[in-house]
């Protein structure tokens, strides 16, 4: 193994608790870094990884009372917000690596478990890092969305190193289904299946027969995978996914609740429950996920206003059946005043604030005020600010006004 | 009344002793860092790291030979490089074995590649040279090879040997002074690999090489990558 030079590295360490966060800070400069940067939640990482690059990131599971590390990698895995070039460790206790590699989907480059010693860490982290610059074409072409090249590329490197085989071929599976080829991508998980029971090929496999529109054998895969890994709550998700199209909203709705009741903090996961909750008119189960959600959001990648918006929708819907209790009613206002700090100047986020807020005022049978706020939303349109209501709104309100 | 589990809360208790010696050992290593190269309390300090280590070692076994025999562990195998795996054992046992002044070296085709779970097998190997360890008389090897589509790992040492007075009894010739639950974790870590309805196993032999006792574990690997 080369000796790494880490002094041209750039770290970002994770790690909420003081004293591990001291001695692991005086591991990484005793062997070379001179680049660290320290963050004691996983909020705050996230707002270094927005500003800055990053080539190690050593991040504890155990980060208090916010996200776990798990939840940190699959978020800024899936926004992209850190590269494939660069390497992330997750440092673990025993009992939080079952976790940690239940997750299939997103997985760290690797893990350490505590207690580690500094010898172990740099020999663990050099190694890592070596994997890296074996791998560095594959994840330059994944990272440029080149899934053509990251597949050529994989292919020369199990040639070079024979030991990296699985990982490029995860690879190259996942490439397979990226550029839809799907045929080929499952026989390629089919063949590693046959040889290695690996989670992540039988997860490719069920992916393949998704894609390719066969539900039932779709099914038939991501069941076992439920089966196998009671941590792998991603297959949830996925036969939620083929009970939609299925059309067994019902079904996919019990489904996403016994995902959430397993690990409640994914916020997309929130989201799609509470979307296909509204979908069912299911106000109140989608009005508590959307609450969630914007619980949720504050400091994730997904701060999107869709979030407050939804959530504003669910609480507009339940209020069709009658004035909303003092505590929803509290819960509209507060997500309404995340909506006017954070996405006012949309005026399509404006319109439909407008909308949600009109229809709980008439719920509350307040005209006056319902009437206020849609002739201050007129206003804003004429200034360009928000957009129109529909013809079918506009109609609705003023019949509602009484006018 | 309800019934308790005593293994579940013997086992969340040597979680919870484990964590603390994680925390001794870090501020050990924050003692030995600020004692000088020559003082000569460094020796005990360097003595008291392995002991704790070791300790470390052996609660992290137990979980797992509690997860192993209550059925709640999911295997996560992969494909290792045996040069690096045994490479990261010695690495990690070398301290152990130095303080010991016993020689621990592996051997194995550089090439060779197997199927199996790290961290079990990570656990087996530390429990095979811990145990060595207390038998050796000079020297410890471990050797890794591929006959017949198993993956052959042992740890052999130069000691006495098992007792050979009872060979059909697996555990009850056990070294005395030591339970046999690192042989029966070691056990159970074997036949937790499974290809092909073929499951793993160990043996207890004489090492041919170094004259004492060798453990053998054999690991099942899927017959076409072995071609």
């Amino acid at each position: 193994m080369a000796q790494q030079d880490f002094s041209k590295k750039k770290a970002l360490l994770i790690e909420d608790m003081a004293e591990a966060r001291i001695m692991q800070r005086k591991m990484l400069t005793d062997f070379g870094f001179t680049s660290i940067d320290i963050a004691m939640k996983a909020e705050t990482a996230i707002e270094l990884l927005r500003n800055k690059s990053f080539d190690v990131i050593l991040s504890d599971y155990n980060l208090g009372n916010g996200k776990d590390g798990q939840q940190l990698l699959e978020e800024v895995r899936h926004s992209k917000l850190i590269p494939n070039t660069a390497t992330y460790l997750m440092v673990t206790a025993e009992t939080s690596i079952e976790m940690v590699m239940g997750a299939i989907e997103y997985q760290p480059d690797g893990y350490i478990t505590k207690p580690f010693s500094q010898a172990v860490l740099q020999r663990r982290l050099s190694k890592l890092l070596e994997t890296k610059e074996r791998l560095y074409d594959v994840n330059v072409a994944l990272d440029e969305n080149n899934f053509a090249e990251a597949i050529t590329a994989a292919k020369l490197v199990i040639k070079k190193y024979p030991s990296l085989l699985g990982k490029c071929e995860r690879i190259i599976g996942e490439s397979l289904l990226e550029i839809k080829e799907y045929k080929k991508a499952l026989s390629l998980f089919n063949k590693t299946l046959k040889s290695r029971k690996m989670p992540w090929a039988l997860f490719g496999k069920a992916k393949s027969y998704f894609l390719m529109g066969e539900l039932e054998k779709a099914e038939k895969s991501f069941r076992q995978l439920m089966l196998d890994n009671r941590f792998f709550v991603s297959a949830y998700d996925w036969l939620a996914k083929i009970q939609v199209l299925q059309g067994k909203i019902e079904e996919a709705q019990a489904t996403l609740i016994e995902a959430i009741d397993r690990s409640p903090k994914n916020i997309l996961r929130q989201m799609e429950l509470g979307n296909i909750s509204l979908s069912i008119n299911d106000f109140l189960m989608a009005e508590m996920s959307f609450r969630r959600a914007v619980f949720l959001a504050k400091y994730s990648c997904y701060n999107t206003a869709d979030v407050y918006l939804k959530h504003l929708e669910s609480l507009a819907r339940i209020s069709d059946n009658g004035p909303l209790l003092p505590r929803q009613k509290d819960n509209f206002n507060s997500t309404l005043k995340k909506v006017h700090e954070l996405f006012f100047e949309e005026p399509s986020n404006k319109s439909k604030a407008y909308s949600y807020e009109i229809d709980i005022y008439l719920a509350d049978n307040d005209k006056s005020t319902a009437k206020q706020i849609f002739e201050a939303w007129l206003s804003e349109v004429k200034s360009a600010s928000a957009t129109a209501p529909t013809k079918e709104q506009s109609a609705h309100y003023n019949k509602s006004f009484g006018g | 009344m309800e019934k308790i589990d005593i293994s579940t809360i013997l086992a969340s208790a040597i979680h919870e002793s484990k964590n603390q010696v994680g925390t001794l050992l870090y501020q050990l290593q924050g003692l030995k860092d600020s004692t000088g190269k020559n003082d000569l309390s460094l020796k005990r300090i360097v003595l008291i790291e392995e002991s704790l280590k070791k300790l470390n070692d052996e609660w992290v076994e137990y979980l797992y030979l509690y997860r192993l025999a209550s059925d709640g562990y999911d295997l996560h195998v992969d494909t290792f490089l045996l040069d690096e795996f045994l490479d990261d054992q010695v690495f990690a046992l070398q301290p152990s074995a130095n303080a010991k002044s016993l020689e621990l070296e592996y051997n194995c085709d550089e090439h060779l590649t197997g199927i199996f779970d790290e961290r079990l097998m990570t656990a087996v190997v530390s429990t095979a040279v811990y145990n060595a360890l207390r038998f050796a008389k000079s020297k410890i090897h471990i050797n890794a090879k591929m006959e017949n589509n198993f993956l052959i790992i042992s740890i052999e040492d130069d000691g006495e040997g098992f007792k050979q007075i009872d060979t059909e009894d697996q555990f009850d010739e056990f070294p005395e002074g030591n339970t046999g639950l690192g042989l029966y974790f070691a056990e159970l870590s074997a036949t937790a690999h499974v290809i092909s309805d073929i499951r793993g196993f160990i043996k207890k032999e004489s090492s041919n090489v170094l004259g004492g006792a060798s453990l053998t574990v054999y690991l099942p690997q899927p017959i076409d990558l072995i071609s």
